[in-house]
């Protein structure tokens, strides 16, 4: 299983990674920084199909909650209407995971990549070996160049720098796509995942090599940008994290998109059913009001 | 992004090649080969400890240790005071690992570290006097002659991977700090340095008074080893992989693009060049007009010193990173997997196998009949390759 997944995921993304430091002048800070672009481009349209299927789901959300408040004592019949709503709104509920698990090897072997090639240790270099082409662009680099900007890539930022960077971008981008919720427990896990889940990566980079954190900062930054033009604009992040009642909200500034970027079609439906139901609740509570 | 990042990271756990030691590969622990002085032999343990050892009280079953015998623990210099994080606080002192074989002479043997400390590995020079180490007495014992390079209690040169070189009064040492320390063997003071560039993972090789040492920005460097002045330097396409050599005029060693390359010891000139499959990273081993190397690509080449034309080739059932060794007429190399192979000097015809039981990385040493095997389960044994009979096997996990 390893062997496979080497050959057919892990190997030619190191040697990808390897063959772009020696192009961008021996410099692999700049490799890291080219890869997780590029490989961000070319899954660019499964991106999209993610974030557009989650947009559609969140659109369902205020008919959701009447759903929940309804048929809080029977949870038979709720998850019956549940499914019966996603029905009706041409919703597949795991519609926005396969676009992500199609995408996940692809991340894990760039991330595995970045630690491996750094080989910090005589031990990770020797095992570096195993893995390489016989190219020589590849050999060309090989030890790579640790050194970008003031980090040492295969050591931790001793500067603190780092992790703020990769603290802040990732609440910027959790803050983005995280929908304020009503309900005051849900509310409150929804905060403390929100600051949590940064905190924990900016400890992260504390340890890890500088490397994979510099990864982690492009990524989300990379995020944040597709984040701000499928949405059209902040998203959540200028949303108060408590709903105020309906009529005080102001709306969510909008953007228009491209042809390119207009919205699929489930997309498009979910959100006129959205309007639909909205209009049937006398609630606006979706964000996402195109 | 974010849940794939979160499950990247859990992922990467899981599915990371094996080879253990967390998410970054596998963890440092060293690979010491043996030095021999007086009968006794020493080498850096996987756990920062150096051992002396007695082969025939070894062979005989005497209780480790026996008369002669002892080790020593090396403590990194710590730090001043813990470390405080922000999830508490770790202790200051930190991991030895030991990747270069001991050097030992006019009693005192001699040991180049490796630790990881504040975000970057450095390393430190000790020589140790086999008396006073096993008299147990606190280190260094000036009396004694031991001392440790840099003085400074806090001070650290680069980490130490490569070989420590001797040459009459003077020791040589390439560090991943990029420079080439010539050191006093009596005093450990400074008698010059070289600064190189690049990280030096390699040893040194010293003959007729020039130091030869590679580095990883693919430059190899001949200096002067009276005052460190540079004689000559050339750059090659790719980085060094295995130490330099230097054998009659010629100086071999293997690059990251698979060559085995053949420099005249003079000029610096390229005589041959000769491409393996994969790195060429255990040092040849020359001996009569014939370059052995073994390579990462499972074989073992003997050619010919002078032309660099194939004589032979053997393929081993696993790559071959521990540095070969001859004896009589015997090449004796073993894989990574810790197949041991017997080999004809002559025409590489295999005479016996012997399984060490485990991954083997570090050089071998050979002692007449005998070979020596530190291998990665933590164990050294002596091997008889006459007969192909494991003799003793010394496990120093035990060992307090």
């Amino acid at each position: 299983m390893i062997e496979l997944w080497n050959t057919i995921i892990f190997e030619p993304v190191l040697n990808s990674l390897i063959a772009l430091c020696t192009i961008l002048v021996d410099n692999f800070g700049f490799a890291i920084i080219a890869l997780t672009v590029i490989v961000r481009v070319v899954l660019f349209p499964l991106t999209m199909r993610q974030t557009q299927s989650t947009k559609a789901m969140q659109s369902l959300q205020p008919k959701l909650q009447e759903l929940q408040k309804k048929y809080a004592k029977n949870q038979q019949k709720l998850q019956q209407e549940t499914m019966k709503l996603y029905k009706e709104a041409g919703i597949n509920p795991l519609g926005c995971l396969w676009p992500m698990l199609v995408q996940l090897p692809i991340w894990i072997a760039l991330y595995q990549s970045i630690m491996r090639a750094l080989a910090a240790t005589p031990e990770n270099l020797l095992d570096l070996s195993q893995h390489l082409y016989s190219w020589q662009i590849v050999a060309q680099a090989v030890p790579l160049n640790e050194n970008f900007l003031w980090l040492q890539l295969s050591q931790p930022d001793r500067y603190l720098l780092l992790a703020i960077l990769v603290g802040v971008t990732m609440w910027v981008q959790q803050k983005m796509v995280t929908a304020p919720a009503t309900d005051p427990k849900q509310r409150s896990m929804t905060q403390m995942t929100t600051l949590m889940m940064p905190l924990m990566f900016a400890m992260f980079t504390l340890s890890f090599p500088s490397g994979l954190a510099l990864y982690w900062v492009v990524s989300n930054i990379i995020g944040i940008v597709i984040q701000y033009f499928v949405t059209g604009g902040w998203g959540y992040l200028t949303m108060p994290s408590v709903l105020k009642p309906a009529s005080s909200q102001k709306p969510i500034p909008t953007r228009k998109l491209s042809a390119a970027q207009q919205p699929s079609k489930i997309a498009k439906k979910a959100s006129e059913q959205s309007k639909t139901l909205q209009k049937d609740s006398g609630e606006k509570r979706g964000l996402f009001k195109r | 992004m974010l849940p794939l990042a979160a499950l990247s990271l859990v992922a990467f756990s899981c599915v990371a090649p094996s080879g253990g030691g967390g998410c970054g590969g596998p963890a440092p622990q060293g690979w010491s080969g043996f030095a021999s002085y007086n009968g006794t032999l020493y080498f850096g343990s996987m756990d920062g400890r150096v051992f002396a050892f007695d082969p025939s009280a070894r062979s005989r079953g005497v209780t480790f240790p026996g008369e002669g015998e002892w080790v020593f623990a090396i403590e990194a210099p710590a730090a001043p005071g813990s470390m405080c994080g922000p999830l508490g606080c770790a202790p200051a002192s930190v991991a030895v690992n030991i990747y270069s074989t001991p050097a030992a002479a006019d009693n005192l043997v001699y040991v180049g570290t490796y630790y990881v400390k504040g975000g970057g590995a450095e390393g430190k020079v000790l020589a140790m006097s086999p008396s006073a180490r096993g008299e147990g007495r606190v280190f260094p014992v000036r009396k004694e002659n031991e001392w440790v390079y840099p003085h400074d209690k806090y001070g650290a040169v680069g980490a130490i991977v490569g070989d420590l070189a001797l040459d009459e009064s003077t020791i040589y040492i390439g560090s991943s700090d990029g420079k080439v320390y010539a050191l006093d063997t009596i005093y450990g003071d400074l008698k010059w340095e070289f600064e190189t560039g690049d990280k030096i993972w390699t040893s040194p090789a010293v003959k007729d008074g020039i130091v030869y040492v590679g580095n990883y920005e693919g430059k190899l460097y001949a200096l002067s080893s009276q005052d460190g002045s540079l004689r000559w330097e050339i750059e090659l396409p790719t980085s060094i992989a295995s130490s330099p050599v230097v054998s009659g005029d010629s100086v071999f060693f293997g690059t990251f693009d698979n060559y085995l390359y053949a420099i005249d010891s003079a000029s610096g000139k390229e005589k041959w060049r000769f491409k393996g499959g994969n790195w060429f990273w255990a040092n040849p081993v020359v001996k009569d007009g014939v370059v052995y190397a073994g390579c990462l690509d499972h074989r073992i080449y003997a050619l010919d010193a002078r032309a660099g034309i194939e004589l032979w080739q053997f393929v081993a059932d696993a790559p071959i990173v521990s540095t070969p060794v001859l004896t009589g007429n015997l090449l004796i190399a073993v894989s990574k997997s810790g197949e041991m192979y017997v080999l004809e000097a002559n025409g590489g015809a295999l005479e016996r196998t012997v399984s060490i039981g485990s991954s083997v990385m570090a050089p071998l040493y050979a002692e007449e009949n005998m070979v020596y095997v530190h291998a990665r389960n933590r164990c050294v044994c002596g091997v008889d390759v006459q007969s192909g009979e494991k003799v003793w096997e010394l496990c120093y996990s035990d060992i307090d």
